[in-house]
This record gives structure tokens, C-alpha cells and sequence, in this order.
């Protein structure tokens, strides 16, 4: 187990190597974070040289990502180069922005998952049955829906929910620009319409597009396999419907979902980062985006290093979930 | 344009409502005085026209206010060059307080709680002493004294150079300071002698007036008097604290020196203010100021409508958020937009043999239609918005005369005319030549969605006059290429204000800063005096010269100042400042009902 | 992404899947049929694919044809600022004074150019991987599943980003962006197809006449593997779409002067309430196209696999 794992990572790390100089590189070349200085009435062309020379930025491309190479593997992440930035440290700022879109996701995956697998094994017991045609005709449906435009939509209708609440003379309830900046306090209830007005919004148009794929998938391997010949020989035997549908086929079908789900990573995480930008949140999406624009590759190397890093684990994760769920497959 | 009418007449109408149920009884504590004409207020409540002078008035407690704005705080020390920001300015101008205030309108306010004068004691050589107040404290108990502003002339002048001839700080800006010799002549006297006349001295430690303790303790000295520009030792300790000492956040070592202080930071999301106890002047109204950044307009403003802040500005313009504004005042909702300070214009290079031409230049600006580019890209946020008619001054500041608008009427006829006058004949495909060169030039810009849309603006105007546009979008403009004047026609943005002496680097022959090889001696000359006159009233009539024998050559063509736009409900007089932003007066805040 | 091989049909009704008789007939022809002319009347009787498809002939010549009949230019920006829908203008005007319904065309164009040009691209590459790891094996095999192993986690959207601002923001750049990361679904399929395919006696057969690699690749496996081929081509359209937009809706897609329904969303959203109609009419027909093509697609996996349908839905 232990070896399989080293090995996976051993895998991996000629990967990141160059996709880290490629992104590097890229970036590095394509602007001068500094270039905006230019445009400050009084500025000498020397003090933007001295600049760049304190931060780095006059020596080649190729240079630059080697010290940066050398200082991030003794674990000196390095400071952003972008003007207005003041040097920001890497490493806080992209944890920082990991917190915050993390909560985001982990809820609404969780959420999604299992609403998506119940759904989808409801559907597919009771097949051809109203809830079915609910079920996957509403899957389909947010499956062929942009997961921006239902967070827009679903964002205005909080707001206005938010109206109908006031009138009614109750607190404003679902807030719209991320967690509060003193944290969740107050009294248990406090807390609780705090923190489920905090992350509803975000969370529910997170959930309903990977909700739709959880269910889908859920559903036709569920079909699959309960038409199996192990499952018709299970009932053929005279096990209860019950038994044969949890015992035999759910375990078995949660193998392609499970596979869903960690290789959805990427769809997961640019649906966190379409749904911050809707919200306003400034978590991994908007250090990304900011980080491209802005020129500055240390911060988008940090960027880089947090995603690979959970990329690989995740990766990892899901191999030993199959192991669990499928006793065929034998790591090693 | 029919709704700049519309909002004070509405505004004057509920503030009219006010007025009547408060005589009715209706309502208790209300002995402030509540106005909601947005243009009133920027004039800051404590202010004394009469000497342009500024004392903190007496105010209510109105409990905690959330505001956002589009960017994060990033550093205590916004004079660094990688650190200087406008969002910096937004949040420290209740932090660390300075000699001068600027209101609303861009007036330079003596800031009479820190300051007892500031005045001109000689004229040859010009000499200036500033005189603080005695007593007064940093929120650590240590004074705010002559020492923080020998500091921030130590730190600011680059006169404190290394053997190599780079500076020890990197500062954004000089502005000034490095004209000046500076002595603090008691604790509370600080004397500035300048090398030859700087009319503006008041733009001085306005803001960036940093602890001097914490400096001097980083530096091991017990006096920060002591390290002159030619200590190396205490400058290398020093000037690596000043350059990156103080980012991030550490409580300890940001005092505040203004009504409010320093006392939450998340990166990126918000920065939390408290009052500051040690503060001299009478306390502010709110007793905590959370400033959060939205980077989305949109966002913000519905944050705003969902009543999550109280009060939101923004720097830039926003259609789509101010339009969202706009359609709450029902709900009690104030928007409202004024000219910012900076401004778009088309740079002409004289260095382009088309546009070498005086008659193409002329046809060029008569084509140009920029009441439309207002109409169209400024107006949905800032309904009075027009043109702007000079490079050096804005409509607001004292001497503005508009030496643009008979040159560029956005007239293709006029344009055709100015062509076919200067022998330019019109092709088979519709473009203007002389000599087998065509009238065809770029319009290089960085990839603001504003800026490309102005240039499809002017593509359609002066089409109609026969002149070819292309659109040369790039990222990278502002790079190598606007400094090597490697463009035909450049649009960007430059910063103005009160304070204009740094114009000279853009306008005169030998500036470091005329990258289109403009080169007009009546301009040369007037702006070498005007930047040599003592006072700016003196300057003035210079820069009114200059100003229009650079029209005259039709060498660039000033589009309109980008608006900044705030909205706020609940809170009484609430003006985003150009420079520091909404929260220049927020220690004046009181709740409405 | 990963999911469109496995997601089922939920629009074939039971009458129409699970009944005896409509799916024998099939069979009962005296005259033998074509495995194409089974295919294409199994597709026709697929009632909402049928729909589907005449919607998306639609959007076409709405994408293409129209804006050869409209009355305003895209790039005409004449008009006043945000003008309410009215006769002239049914969706109103944009902030500059274009008029949105020529907007929306030339972004409903460039959107399903890019969404077509990434199918293409991405079947071709899918099917070209697939089938030489499916029938070369060995390490060819398993350096090109490395690859979709590596190309499935790194996220497209901070690629995305950084080519688009490094490189540029053209249509193509992004269309390629986007296929670099839509071929790997089809490769995995392909492959598998391939491995079993391989061991038959025709490809036994023509190896042991002498054909080349890639003669057996395209004569003889791709022929047997049009079915699934062509069905995940037509899915890859709608993923196209919708990733396009995501892409162009952050500011890392399209750049203009191109433009997309994405950059259209993404200049209007704000509007939602104000002007409404600036938002719903690019994501109205975003819509549209995503369900229209995966009805077609779902018709398509019916046609070819009969089999399927039955056990599934």
C-alpha cells in the first residue's frame, strides 16, 4: 500500500515539474507586473528599474523559475510580484483562499453526493415510476444548464427572498458576500441562521449541477447492475428485494461514482470558482484569475502547488475507495 | 441627462419629508442634522470654509458599519512602489492622520486636530514650517511628533542613496520631498527648506506619516533624528523595515495616529477598524469600521441591496452595478457618481508620419465624438458627466478652462474639410491620402473592456470622416511599448489632482515622461515657471499657458475622468473621495433612520 | 465530463423501448437492411432527438444566416445606449448602442464554431490515441493513459487562463484549449473498444495481409467503432458549449473582438433585474443548444445501440 502510494507520487512529480516551468514561463513572459507604475505621473524609468531589480523581475525567465524552484522546495513558498501587492506572502494568501473556497466545496459535495446517490438509486428501483421521470428529467436538465448562469439566477432570488423575509417583519436571513469577518458567533441560533444564510446560496447552485451528474451516473450504473447476472442469481435464490438492491447492487454501483467523484475535481473546482465570482468571495478563483492578470507567477505557482497537491490525493483517495468497494482490486 | 436632474430633486424631496415628520415629533435622538444632496456632501461636516481648515466635530455613537469596496488592503506602508495602492489610501486615511485633509471637491484642508499651522516663512529660498500640535499620540501612547516627519522625508526624498547610487527605499513617489532639506526644529517644529520654489508644499505629509518610534526601534536608534542620508549603517536597517516591514499585519507595530486604528486583518477579505483611544480630536461616530473587499461590482452592489453593507464605492465605473443601484432608492438606497481623478486620453506620436501632419492630427480630434463616448460609456453611471477640456486641470479645480471643445466637436464633415483642405484627396475605398499615404493609423490600449469599446466608438466616427482606426489591443501596452512610444495613437489614463508639478514630466520637451516626442516651447516655458512659482495660485496662470499652447499643437486629446460611484444606506453623508476614498469623513458617520 | 458514456436515456418512453413491438419489426423485413439505414430510421422515430435537431438547424441558421438579414451590423454602434426591446431592436441595445439580437447571433456563431471545432478536434485526437493504445499496447499504451491520467486532473480552467492571457484570446486559442481537454473520454472508450476489436478474426486477418498501422486503424477499427464515435462527438458539443461559457463568463475565455453567448452573459448579468432580457436571451439559447444536443445525442446512442436503451432506461 505504502509503496504503491510513494510510487503514484514518484509518478506524478516529473508531471508537475513541467507543468510548473510551462506555467511559469508562460505567465513570467507574457507582461511586466510593473508596467502599470509607467502610468503614474513622476515616476523615473530608474525607480521602475530599481523595482524590478529588488523583486527579481530583470533577470531571464528561466532564471527567475529556478530560484523559484529552489526556494520552494526548501519550503520558502516566496512573495507575490504584482504591483499594489506588497509582496504578499504566497503561502497565506493561497491557504487563505483555499479556506474559503473550501468550506464552499466540501458542503456542497457532501451534499451533493449523497442527495445524488439517493436519488439516483430511488430512480432506479422504482424505474419508469413518476419520481424516475422527475428525477432524471431534472437531471438532464441542470446537466445541459451553464452552472454561472443558475448561480446569477438563484443569487437574485435569494435577494428577493431576503425582501418577502423583511416584510414579514424576520431578520434578513441568506447573505450573499461571503462569511461574516467576525466569524460565526452569538448564541447556538444565532449561529446556525448565520452560518446556513452564509452558505445556502453558494452551496445550493454549487450542488445542483454536480447533484445532476451524481444522480445520472448513480442511476444508470445502478440499471446496470441490477440486471447483472450476480443480481439475478441473488434473487433467483430467494434473497428479499431489500437485501438484493443494498447488499448486492448499491455497493457495486458506488464504484463509478466514486471514480465521478474524485475525478471531478477540476469540474468541481472551476464550478467553486464560477460561483465565488457570482458571490463575490475571493477564494481560489479569484487568486487565480487576479494572479494571471496581474503577471505575477510566484503567486500562481502557490496556486499551482495547493491544486496539484490535492489533485494527487484525491487521485490517490479514490484508488483506495475502489479497494474498498470492489475487493477485485488488489493495490499493489 | 434628464436624470441628474431627477436625483437631487428626489433627494431634496425625501430629505424635505424628513425634515417635516421630524417636526411632527416623529422620532427620537434625531438633533443631527441629516441631509441626503449628495453634493453637499462633499464638504466634511467639521470643515471651516472660511480658512480651509478641518476639526473633528462632536458626533453620536452609531454603533458597528460594514463597508466595501472592490479591493483589498495590503500594507500599512502604502508609500512603497510595490505596495502603493488607492485601496491602501481607502482604509489608512482614518489611521494615520496627516498635516492637510483633502474634501470631497479635491480641496486641500489644513487638518486643524494634528496641525497648529503650516505656513511659508521665506520665499528666497522658499522655506516652509509646519507646526504640530504638542501632545498628541500614536494609539501605543508614543508621540506623533516632528520625528514622523523627518521620517517620512528620510524615507520619501531619495536622497538617502546607496554607494551604487540606488536608493535605500523604494518609494512610489518623491513628490516634492526631494526638493526639501529637512531639521526639526523643536519636537513640534518641522522646517523644510527648498532648493528653488515648490508651489506644492501642501501636498506634503498628507498622508504615509509613518511611526517614527517603530522605525527607530527596528533601526537601533533611540532617536530617528539621528540617521541622516548619509548614515549607512542605521539606513540599511532602517530602509529594509521601511520596504517590507510593514505588509502583512502585526498589530504591534501599526499603531493608529488618526480617530480610528488597526485592529483586524484577513487577507484579502476585510481589515477591521476600532477607535483609537489616544485620538486627540473628538471621537468617531462609528465604533467599528469593517472594510470588505467585493472584487465584483455586481456583487457588491447587491451585498448592498441585501443589506450585508451599509456602505459601498468603487473606483472604477460599472454600468451594470450602478443601474442595479439606481433602481433601489425606494428602498432607501443613495447612489451616486462624480468625476474621479483620473482621466482617459488619446496620446498622438509624433513620431508617426501620418500623424506628423498637423492637418491629420486637427481631423482626428474634429472626428472624434466624445460627447457620444461619454453619453455611452459614462453616463449610465454619472448622468452630468461630459467632456473634459484640459490635460492639466479638472472642472472642479480653480483656473479650468475648457480648451477643447471647438477643437474636438466630433464633426466628420469638419474633419473631411480640414483633409481636403491640407490637399488629402479621398480613395476608391473611402480613406483620405496625400502622396500615397494613406489616413490609417492604430489606437494601442491595454485590454480594458472601457477602452475597447472607445475605440470602436471613434472606429464608427471617424470613419464617417475617412479616417482608417485599427484596434490594437494589448495587454502588455503599458509595458515597454508605451515608454519606447512604440504606438500611433496611445490610450490610457493618467492620474491628476490639486497638486500638478508632475505634469512637467509629461508635457515639456525633456520630460521622462513624454513618451509621444511632444515638443512645444511656449509649453516648455510656462511649465519651467510654473513649477518654480511658491504658491499654486502663483502657478496657476502658468499651467493655463501651457494647458493651451498644448492644445493648440493638437497633441493629446483628453476623453473624460472616470467616475468613481458610492452608494450607502442608513448612513448619513457618505462621499467616495478621489484620492482616500469613502471613508475620508466616515469618523463624521451617523446613522439615519 | 467524464459521465456522458454512461448517462442514460430519460427520453425514450416505455412504449418506445420496452415494448416488443416497436423493436421487432426491425427485424421482420423480408428485405435485408443496412446497418446505416437501421441507424437512420431508428433516429428518425426518436421523436425528441427529432425535435432536437430541427432546433439545432434552427440555431444555426440563426447563428449563420441571420446575421446576413438582419438589419444591424454587429459592429454598428450607432444606436443609443440601452434601449428598451422594441420593434427596431427586439432585445434592446448594449451599453455602447449595439443592437443585442445582432450580438447574440455572432456570439451563438462563435460559440457553436468553438464547441464544433472542439469536437472535432477532440473525436479525431480521442479516436487516433485510443485506438493506437488499444492496438499497439505495450508502451504506447501506457505513456498516452498517463497522459488522459494527467490531463483529467490538471484544472482546465488555470490552463485556460494562463494560455489565453500568454498567447491569445482568439476563438481557435480558446477551441483549442478546450479539445486539449475533451479528448480523453473518448480515447478511453476507444481504446477499450479497440482491445477487444483487436483480437477479431478480420483485424487477425488484414494484419497478417500486410496492412500498416494506420490503414487497420482507420480501415478496419474506426468502421466498427462509428457508433460510440459518433455519439460522444455529438456530446462533446454540449460540453463545448457549456465549458466555453463557463471559460468566457470568468474572463478566461474569448477575448474580444471575438466574442461568445459567454462574454455576452458575462457583460449582462448584472442586468438580470434591471434589463432582463440582456440576460436570459445568451442564456436562453445556451440552453437550448446544450439540450438540444444532448437530445440528439441520447437519439444517436438509441439508434446505434438498441441493446443499450433496453437494458438501461
Amino acid at each position: 500500500m505504502i509503496r504503491y502510494i510513494i510510487r503514484r507520487l514518484l509518478i506524478s512529480l516529473p508531471i508537475l515539474l513541467l507543468g510548473s516551468f510551462l506555467s511559469y514561463v508562460l505567465v513570467a513572459s507574457a507582461g511586466n507586473p510593473l508596467a502599470e507604475m509607467r502610468a503614474r505621473p513622476g515616476v523615473t524609468e530608474q525607480q521602475v528599474q530599481e523595482l524590478a531589480a529588488e523583486l527579481g523581475l530583470d533577470k531571464p525567465v528561466i532564471a527567475r523559475y529556478w530560484d523559484w524552484l529552489t526556494s520552494f522546495v526548501q519550503g520558502d513558498w516566496g512573495t507575490s510580484v504584482a504591483l499594489g501587492q506588497a509582496r504578499a506572502e504566497v503561502f497565506p494568501s493561497v491557504t487563505e483562499a483555499l479556506w474559503v473556497t473550501g468550506r464552499l466545496v466540501v458542503g456542497a459535495e457532501l451534499l451533493a453526493l449523497v442527495l445524488g446517490v439517493s436519488v439516483g438509486v430511488l430512480a432506479a428501483v422504482r424505474q419508469y415510476s413518476i419520481f424516475d421521470y422527475l428525477a432524471t428529467s431534472t437531471a438532464f436538465l441542470m446537466f445541459s444548464m451553464p452552472i454561472f448562469c443558475v448561480a446569477v439566477i438563484i443569487k437574485s432570488y435569494g435577494i428577493e427572498f431576503n425582501n418577502v423575509l423583511q416584510s414579514m417583519g424576520v431578520d434578513r436571513w441568506l447573505t450573499t458576500a461571503g462569511p461574516p469577518t467576525e466569524g460565526f458567533t452569538g448564541s447556538i441560533g444565532d449561529v446556525i441562521f448565520k452560518y446556513t444564510g452564509t452558505f445556502l446560496l453558494p452551496t445550493l447552485s454549487l450542488m445542483l449541477i454536480s447533484f445532476a451528474a451524481y444522480s445520472r451516473f448513480e442511476r444508470a450504473s445502478m440499471l446496470e447492475i441490477m440486471h447483472s447476472d450476480f443480481v439475478r442469481t441473488a434473487r433467483a435464490k430467494g434473497i428479499s428485494n431489500g437485501r438484493v438492491v443494498f447488499r448486492h447492487a448499491f455497493r457495486n454501483a458506488l464504484i463509478p461514482v466514486a471514480t465521478l467523484f474524485s475525478l471531478n475535481f477540476g469540474a468541481v473546482l472551476s464550478g467553486a470558482i464560477i460561483t465565488e465570482r457570482v458571490f463575490g468571495w475571493f477564494g481560489m478563483g479569484s487568486l487565480l484569475v487576479d494572479s494571471v492578470r496581474t503577471f505575477d507567477p510566484n503567486m500562481l505557482m502557490g496556486w499551482l502547488a495547493v491544486t496539484a497537491t490535492l489533485v494527487v490525493l484525491f487521485n490517490l483517495v479514490a484508488d483506495i475507495v475502489y479497494g474498498f468497494l470492489d475487493p477485485r482490486i488488489r493495490l499493489g | 441627462m434628464r436624470r441628474s436632474k431627477a436625483l437631487p430633486a428626489v433627494a431634496l424631496f425625501s430629505s424635505a419629508a424628513l425634515v417635516l415628520s421630524a417636526c411632527g415629533g416623529g422620532g427620537g435622538g434625531g438633533d443631527t442634522e441629516i441631509s441626503n444632496d449628495v453634493a453637499a456632501m462633499a464638504v466634511a461636516k467639521g470643515e471651516n470654509e472660511s480658512d480651509a481648515s478641518y476639526t473633528a466635530p462632536k458626533v453620536e455613537d452609531m454603533g458597528e458599519v460594514v463597508v466595501s469596496t472592490d479591493k483589498p488592503y495590503t500594507t500599512y506602508n502604502n508609500a512603497t512602489a510595490d505596495g502603493n495602492n488607492s485601496y491602501n489610501t481607502f482604509a489608512l486615511t482614518l489611521v494615520q492622520t496627516g498635516a492637510y485633509r483633502l474634501n470631497g471637491n479635491e480641496k486641500v484642508i489644513l487638518n486643524k486636530d494634528v496641525m497648529e499651522s503650516v505656513e511659508v516663512t521665506s520665499e528666497n529660498p522658499q522655506v516652509v514650517t509646519w507646526k504640530i500640535k504638542p501632545g498628541l499620540k500614536w494609539s501605543d501612547g508614543d508621540s506623533w511628533d516632528c520625528d514622523e516627519f523627518y521620517m517620512a522625508w528620510l524615507a520619501q526624498s531619495g536622497k538617502a542613496k546607496k554607494a551604487d547610487g540606488s536608493s535605500f527605499f523604494q518609494a512610489a513617489a518623491t513628490n516634492g520631498h526631494e526638493q526639501m532639506d529637512a531639521k526639526c526644529e523643536d519636537a513640534t517644529t518641522f522646517v523644510g527648506t527648498f532648493a528653488s520654489p515648490y508651489p506644492d508644499y501642501n501636498g506634503l505629509f498628507m498622508n504615509d506619516v509613518l511611526p517614527a518610534h517603530i522605525g527607530a526601534q527596528k533601526a537601533g536608534v533611540d532617536d530617528i533624528k539621528k540617521i541622516t542620508p548619509s548614515s549607512t549603517a542605521e539606513l540599511e536597517k532602517l530602509a529594509d523595515f521601511w520596504n517590507t516591514g510593514w505588509n502583512g499585519f502585526d498589530a504591534a507595530i501599526m499603531p493608529g495616529s488618526g480617530p480610528y486604528k488597526i485592529t483586524g486583518y484577513e487577507q484579502n477579505q476585510s481589515v477591521t477598524l476600532e477607535r483609537n483611544p489616544e485620538w486627540a480630536g473628538n471621537p468617531g461616530g462609528p465604533s467599528k469600521i469593517t472594510l470588505k473587499a467585493i472584487p465584483d461590482p455586481v456583487a457588491q452592489a447587491q451585498a448592498l441591496e441585501n443589506g450585508e453593507v451599509s456602505v459601498s464605492f468603487f473606483a472604477q465605473p460599472d454600468a451594470n452595478a450602478a443601474d442595479r443601484l439606481k433602481g433601489l432608492e425606494g428602498q432607501g438606497v443613495t447612489f451616486a457618481a462624480s468625476p474621479g481623478l483620473s482621466f482617459e486620453h488619446f496620446d498622438l506620436n509624433f513620431k508617426n508620419p501620418v500623424l506628423a501632419d498637423d492637418a491629420v492630427r486637427k481631423a482626428f480630434f474634429q472626428c472624434v465624438n466624445r460627447q457620444d463616448i461619454v453619453d455611452k460609456l459614462i453616463s449610465n453611471v454619472q448622468a452630468d458627466a461630459k467632456p473634459l477640456g484640459s490635460l492639466l486641470f479638472f472642472p472642479k479645480d480653480e483656473g479650468y478652462t475648457d480648451v477643447y471643445s471647438d477643437k474636438s466637436t466630433g464633426s466628420a464633415d469638419e474633419a473631411k474639410k480640414t483633409l481636403e483642405g491640407a490637399g488629402y484627396t479621398q480613395g476608391a475605398d473611402g480613406i483620405f491620402e496625400k502622396g500615397g499615404q494613406k489616413v490609417t493609423f492604430r489606437i494601442s490600449h491595454t485590454d480594458i473592456p472601457r477602452r475597447k469599446q472607445t475605440v470602436e466608438l471613434v472606429q464608427g466616427h471617424c470613419k464617417a470622416a475617412g479616417i482608417d482606426i485599427q484596434d490594437d489591443t494589448d495587454p502588455n501596452f503599458l509595458d515597454e511599448r508605451v515608454s519606447n512610444g512604440d504606438y500611433d495613437v496611445a490610450l490610457f489614463a493618467w492620474s491628476g489632482g490639486p497638486w500638478k508639478s508632475e505634469k512637467k514630466s509629461i508635457y515639456s520637451t525633456t520630460g521622462g515622461q513624454n513618451w509621444q516626442g511632444v515638443s512645444v516651447p511656449a509649453a516648455d516655458e510656462a511649465l519651467q515657471s510654473a513649477v518654480t512659482q511658491a504658491t499654486q495660485e502663483k502657478a496657476t496662470p502658468f499651467y493655463q499657458t501651457a494647458d493651451k499652447a498644448l492644445a493648440d499643437e493638437y497633441a493629446s486629446l483628453p476623453l473624460f475622468q472616470a467616475p468613481k460611484m458610492w452608494s450607502f444606506k442608513g448612513v448619513d453623508r457618505v462621499y467616495n473621495q478621489g484620492y482616500v476614498g469613502a471613508l475620508w469623513n466616515a469618523n463624521e458617520w451617523q446613522t439615519t433612520s | 465530463m467524464a459521465n456522458v458514456n454512461l448517462s442514460s436515456s430519460t427520453t425514450a418512453s416505455p412504449a418506445e423501448v420496452g415494448g416488443k413491438g416497436s423493436s421487432t419489426h426491425e427485424f421482420d423485413s423480408t428485405t435485408a437492411r443496412t446497418q446505416g439505414q437501421l441507424v437512420r430510421r431508428r433516429f428518425l422515430r426518436h421523436r425528441l432527438a427529432m425535435v432536437s435537431s430541427a432546433v439545432f438547424v434552427l440555431l444555426c441558421v440563426f447563428a449563420f444566416v441571420g446575421p446576413l438579414l438582419w438589419t444591424f451590423d454587429y459592429e454598428d454602434v450607432s444606436s443609443r445606449s440601452y434601449l428598451p426591446p422594441s420593434g427596431e431592436h427586439p432585445l434592446g441595445t448594449t451599453q455602447v448602442g449595439k443592437d443585442t439580437l445582432a450580438l447574440l447571433m455572432r456570439g451563438t456563431g462563435f460559440s457553436l464554431q468553438i464547441a464544433i471545432v472542439v469536437a472535432i478536434v477532440a473525436t479525431f485526437v480521442g479516436v487516433l490515441f485510443g485506438a493506437l493504445a488499444g492496438y499497439l499496447r505495450g508502451f504506447v499504451d501506457t505513456a498516452l493513459m498517463r497522459l488522459v491520467d494527467l490531463l483529467l486532473i490538471v484544472p482546465q480552467i488555470a490552463v485556460a487562463a494562463i494560455v489565453v492571457k500568454g498567447l491569445s484570446g482568439s476563438w481557435y486559442v480558446v477551441a483549442l484549449v478546450l479539445a486539449t481537454f475533451g479528448w480523453m473520454q473518448i480515447a478511453r472508450i476507444t481504446r477499450g473498444e479497440t482491445l477487444s476489436l483487436a483480437q477479431r478474426e478480420f483485424v487477425e486477418a488484414a494484419r497478417a495481409a500486410g496492412a500498416t498501422t494506420p490503414r487497420i486503424i482507420f480501415k478496419h477499427l474506426v468502421p466498427n467503432m462509428i457508433g460510440s464515435i459518433t455519439v460522444n462527438a455529438t456530446l462533446a458539443v454540449a460540453t463545448a458549449v457549456l465549458a466555453e461559457a463557463a471559460l468566457s463568463f470568468l474572463g478566461l475565455g474569448v477575448q474580444l473582438p471575438d466574442t461568445s453567448l459567454g462574454v455576452i452573459v458575462n457583460e449582462n448579468y448584472g442586468q438580470i433585474t434591471t434589463r432582463p432580457w440582456l440576460f436570459w436571451g445568451p442564456f436562453v439559447v445556451i440552453v437550448l443548444i446544450s439540450l438540444a444536443v444532448n437530445f440528439i445525442g441520447d437519439g444517436l446512442r438509441d439508434a446505434f445501440d438498441p441493446r443499450q436503451t433496453k437494458v438501461r432506461a
